[in-house]
């Protein structure tokens, strides 16, 4: 497995073999802000575990070859972070990315370009909001038969409040695209949250789906397991983990991890 | 000796009434049925017995020994040992049967709780349903069909060990066969448990496994006629209408 772990707006730690290379890109008159080029070569998985020790600004770039697969585990926590991500892919690409984010505050900006026919990039997000968060993502359908399929699941508390822009786009010409996007937030606080889904799809041979949905765990979840016997703060406990971790295609180690971080945030 | 005991009960949702002035007792030991048409409040008695916020109690009582659970909670009656598997038991999003499971032990049995029983019992258990393993491992009734979602309320149940159980349409979305499993498997806890149970159902076919020494007939929110099991011929025979008509 490779990783690369990230403190503040500095590569810690790399461990990587011959499938990616990776470049550190200080910052410069035009950035002025450090970023990292990833550049992936050969199938591959990878974790980035980024930790912000104080308020942080980063650029992250990923670019996957052609016919190549990438498995991305990201797992992001501490302080407030401002941070771009882009993605480009190649021609009969995979990426698939889980990532989990448990920060002070994220202003969040995630260009993905679906560059080579037959590009696949199935994305699922979830984080636990308990300052503001803001995520834009912008998904470029850039050639035919590319694929996008997005998932962010948002947990909003405390003084949280999360703002999901998310736009796919399809050009004229671009047949036998698919773009789904399922996001949805569980508002624990009264808040305001908010959920933008665009799909600009200029193009009649397309499969797109979008859901958005913004609440609180139902009546009938609590009174099941209040039912049997769960206290009603370990049952929202229950629900919360299970939100939080379902649809993550993570192993036991990776999942270990998370559970040990959602318990330590509501210990 | 357990009871439970339910007194005058009235209870409303929306400001529509839906049980009015219902009485029932049930003791350890006893097997009751309720049967009814459809509407008539019998899965709104269930879940008013459990403490379902969504309905309001006007007036009346309910009693399980000397403990009046209108103001308990539902986790706090479920704690007194009472159990009711549901109709349409929910999928809890990421929440795995084995989590669920051993969570609940835990609150049950606090230091008692041991891992090693937990695992043995959960096993026994659901070899003694038909389940498939994999049951444990998956989410709490996604993807389920109809009648595993029963068997799994059966399981939760053999495993929490209450001394009280209602069952809601336990026998709905069940085969043949299951129906004949999940009926063998309530009545072998019965034997052994000697508890009270309340059985909800439309349809004699449950009744087979699960004999009831009191049948009772529950229209517009309450009883209108208790016999014993050959009520339940009766009813099959002639329907709720004629059977009321006789008593009017």
């Amino acid at each position: 497995m490779n990783k690369i772990k990230i403190v503040n707006d500095l590569i810690d730690n790399l461990k990587l073999d011959d499938s990616i290379e990776v470049t550190f890109q200080e910052k410069n008159e035009i950035t002025y802000v450090n970023g990292i080029k990833i550049k992936v070569i050969e199938d591959t998985n990878l974790e980035i575990e980024y930790i912000a020790n104080k308020e942080t600004k980063m650029n992250i770039q990923i670019e996957v070859l052609k016919k190549v697969k990438l498995h991305l585990l990201e797992y992001r926590h501490g302080s407030k972070v401002k941070i771009q991500y882009k993605y480009d892919l190649g021609e009969d690409s995979l990426v698939v990315i889980n990532k989990f984010s448990q920060n002070n505050g994220v202003k969040e900006l995630d260009i993905v370009n679906l560059n080579g026919r037959g590009a696949t990039f199935n994305y699922k997000f979830k984080t636990i909001a308990n300052k503001q968060e803001q995520y834009d993502l912008m998904i470029y359908h850039n050639d035919s038969y590319t694929t996008s399929n997005i998932l962010n699941h948002g947990l909003n508390d405390q003084e949280g409040s999360i703002i999901i822009n998310i736009t796919s786009m399809i050009p004229e010409n671009k047949i036998g695209c698919v773009a789904n996007q399922n996001n949805r937030i569980i508002n624990l606080s009264d808040n305001k949250c908010e959920i933008n889904p665009n799909l600009l799809i200029e193009e009649n041979d397309v499969e797109a789906n979008h859901s958005a949905h913004i609440g609180r765990f139902s009546n009938d979840e609590m009174f099941y397991l209040q039912s049997r016997g769960f206290p009603k703060e370990v049952a929202l406990k229950l629900l919360i983990k299970g939100f939080l971790l379902s649809e993550l295609d993570i192993n036991d180690e990776q999942k270990s991890l998370l559970t040990h971080s959602i318990d330590s945030y509501w210990r | 000796m357990h009871i439970l005991k339910i007194e005058h009960l009235t209870v409303s949702v929306n400001d529509k009434l839906i049980l009015n002035d219902f009485s029932l007792e049930i003791k350890s030991g006893e097997i009751h049925a309720i049967m009814g048409p459809n509407g008539t409040g019998k899965s709104t008695l269930s879940k008013v017995i459990m403490g379902d916020p969504t309905y309001k109690i006007i007036n009346g009582s309910i009693y399980y020994d000397d403990v009046l659970l209108n103001d308990l909670t539902t986790d706090e009656r479920a704690r007194l040992g009472i159990f009711l598997g549901m109709q349409m038991p929910l999928e809890l999003e990421g929440v795995t049967n084995a989590d669920f499971l051993r969570t609940a032990l835990h609150i049950k049995e606090g230091t008692n709780f041991k891992l090693f029983n937990f695992i043995k019992k959960l096993d026994n258990t659901i070899e003694k349903l038909h389940m498939h393993k994999d049951i444990v491992h998956r989410v709490v009734n996604k993807d389920f069909s109809g009648g595993e979602r029963k068997k799994n309320e059966i399981l939760q149940m053999y495993l929490l060990e209450p001394n009280m159980v209602i069952l809601d349409e336990i026998d709905s979305g069940l085969d043949v066969d299951s129906l004949k499993i999940v009926g063998d498997t309530v009545m072998e806890y019965y034997h052994q448990e000697k508890l009270g149970i309340l059985l909800i159902t439309h349809y004699q076919r449950l009744l087979d496994y699960i004999k009831p020494d009191f049948v009772h007939i529950m229209i517009n929110g309450k009883i209108v006629k208790s016999g014993d099991s050959s009520l339940v011929s009766k009813i099959e025979e002639s329907g709720y209408n004629q059977l009321i008509n006789e008593n009017n």
